[in-house]
């Protein structure tokens, strides 16, 4: 077997592959046009239970129960504060690729699209899918400072205000736009 | 050897019936209309299998003239190809202006960069230039095809089954072809006359298969060309997307100095 037939059997391999995954529409997949009906659940962020989180996550408590509780009952905490905070962190990622998606049905409605921009949020979505793997096998391995999940959901919770601004705004031209469309309907039918 | 000429003759003879069916529907569904450059390679296919029959039916099959010819004659089918899948996605994504503009830049990008590697390539060993050539061009077709399909994925555009099945069909013939043209070249490097037919039989055999396909694809008529997408206006875009992008760069930045101490905040 020579390099260049395993080379290209690959390429061809890795070709069909990408083309079944395309193609391929699972059942549950949503279309833009049901991303588009969804959009108005962008305001409702896991974001908002932020403090909640942090009273659960809080170092007091837990420097409270080292002192006072038996072993038990401190591995039990500390294995529900891992729960919470990995819980909390899927939750993120959950609003990050909700925004995501909003971002994508712009690009979709928009008659330019910047491929720079497109090819950069790419690189970006793989850099934050990397870093949240990290995170998460780190808080597995019971490395991480949870706490500072803080500092990941302001930003979200930033972006998610912006969103929603950006939302209104396309809800009222996709109105105007509806609007418009059956205006001409009823001029047309009016002409026959 | 008879017996694999002999399957050679009956999946030329399959591939050019599924054509003239192909092209039946094309003509009397009014398909043709919405898809002039598929038509047309359709036609040129149907075409070249004429001329074809009459080159080897005058210099013989294993004549070297009529096989150079035959290498030639398949230069024009293949730029129809191009434009016809090209037509396709066109009329895909045409409610969708933005995402079509991005589209057919990855689709030239990635076409102009793989081809340009399968010229040079070609260009340096003579003996097997038609086939590296030929191999290169499926072989860019494909990688831009299967490019530009993940990019319409990525945004969730919805693909009418009938045009899923015309690509798909354009994209898995090209595999075939890149799969076959290596084989040959690198197990029989010096013996083409022996891999000839083997490499024929699996080109048309799968061109055949290809056709069933859009036959059955064709045979009921297109979806109805969908409006226009509400459209929002350039401005949003232009100025909501960078903002997105600087809020993703900080998410990631703040996520990269995660297991650094924090410094306080007031």
């Amino acid at each position: 077997m020579s390099l260049a037939l395993i080379l290209f059997f690959g390429i061809g391999a890795v070709l069909l592959l990408g083309l079944a995954w395309a193609l391929w529409e699972p059942r549950e997949r949503k279309k833009l046009g049901s991303d588009l009906g969804s959009l108005d659940e962008c305001g409702q962020r896991h974001v908002d239970y932020l403090p909640q989180i942090r009273q659960a996550l809080a170092p007091m408590d837990f420097d409270f129960l080292l002192k006072n509780a038996s072993r038990d009952l401190q591995r039990r905490v500390r294995r529900e504060r891992l729960r919470v905070a990995l819980a909390y962190l899927a939750a993120v990622r959950g609003d990050f690729q909700s925004l995501l998606r909003t971002a994508k049905v712009i690009a979709a409605m928009s008659p330019e699209v910047a491929a720079v921009q497109e090819l950069e949020r790419l690189r970006l979505t793989a850099k934050f899918t990397w870093h949240y793997q990290m995170i998460r096998w780190k808080l597995l391995a019971g490395l991480a400072p949870v706490p500072q999940l803080d500092g990941l959901s302001n930003l979200v919770s930033g972006l998610s205000v912006r969103m929603e601004v950006a939302m209104k705004e396309l809800g009222e031209h996709a109105a105007a736009a509806a609007k418009l469309a059956s205006s001409v309907n009823g001029r047309g039918m009016d002409a026959v | 050897m008879a017996s694999m000429m002999r399957a050679v003759q009956e999946f030329w003879v399959l591939g050019l019936l599924g054509q003239m069916i192909v092209c039946g529907f094309l003509f009397f569904r009014g398909h043709y209309r919405k898809l002039p450059f598929f038509t047309a390679y359709i036609v040129l296919n149907i075409c070249q299998a004429a001329f074809l029959y009459a080159l080897y039916a005058h210099f013989g099959f294993g004549s070297h003239g009529a096989r150079m010819l035959a290498w030639w004659s398949e230069a024009g089918t293949l730029i129809l190809r191009s434009l016809a899948t090209a037509e396709v996605l066109r009329v895909v994504l045409s409610p969708y202006r933005g995402i079509w503009g991005l589209g057919w830049r990855v689709l030239c990008v990635a076409f102009g960069l793989v081809l340009s590697f399968a010229a040079i390539e070609a260009g340096s060993n003579l003996d097997w230039a038609f086939v590296l050539a030929d191999r290169g061009f499926h072989l860019a077709f494909a990688v831009a095809l299967v490019a530009c399909l993940l990019l319409v994925r990525h945004y969730s555009i919805p693909i009418p089954s009938a045009y899923k099945a015309l690509l798909a069909g354009f994209c898995f013939h090209s595999c075939v072809v890149v799969l076959a043209n290596t084989v040959g070249k690198t197990l029989f490097p010096r013996e083409s006359a022996h891999y000839q037919p083997i490499w024929q039989a699996v080109t048309t055999g799968t061109y055949a298969l290809v056709q069933v396909v859009w036959a059955v694809a064709l045979r009921k008529p297109l979806p109805a060309e969908e409006k226009q997408q509400a459209r929002l206006p350039a401005s949003i875009y232009q100025q909501i997307s960078p903002e997105i992008n600087q809020r993703l760069r900080s998410l990631n930045d703040r996520l990269s100095k995660f297991w650094e101490p924090e410094v306080s905040r007031h």
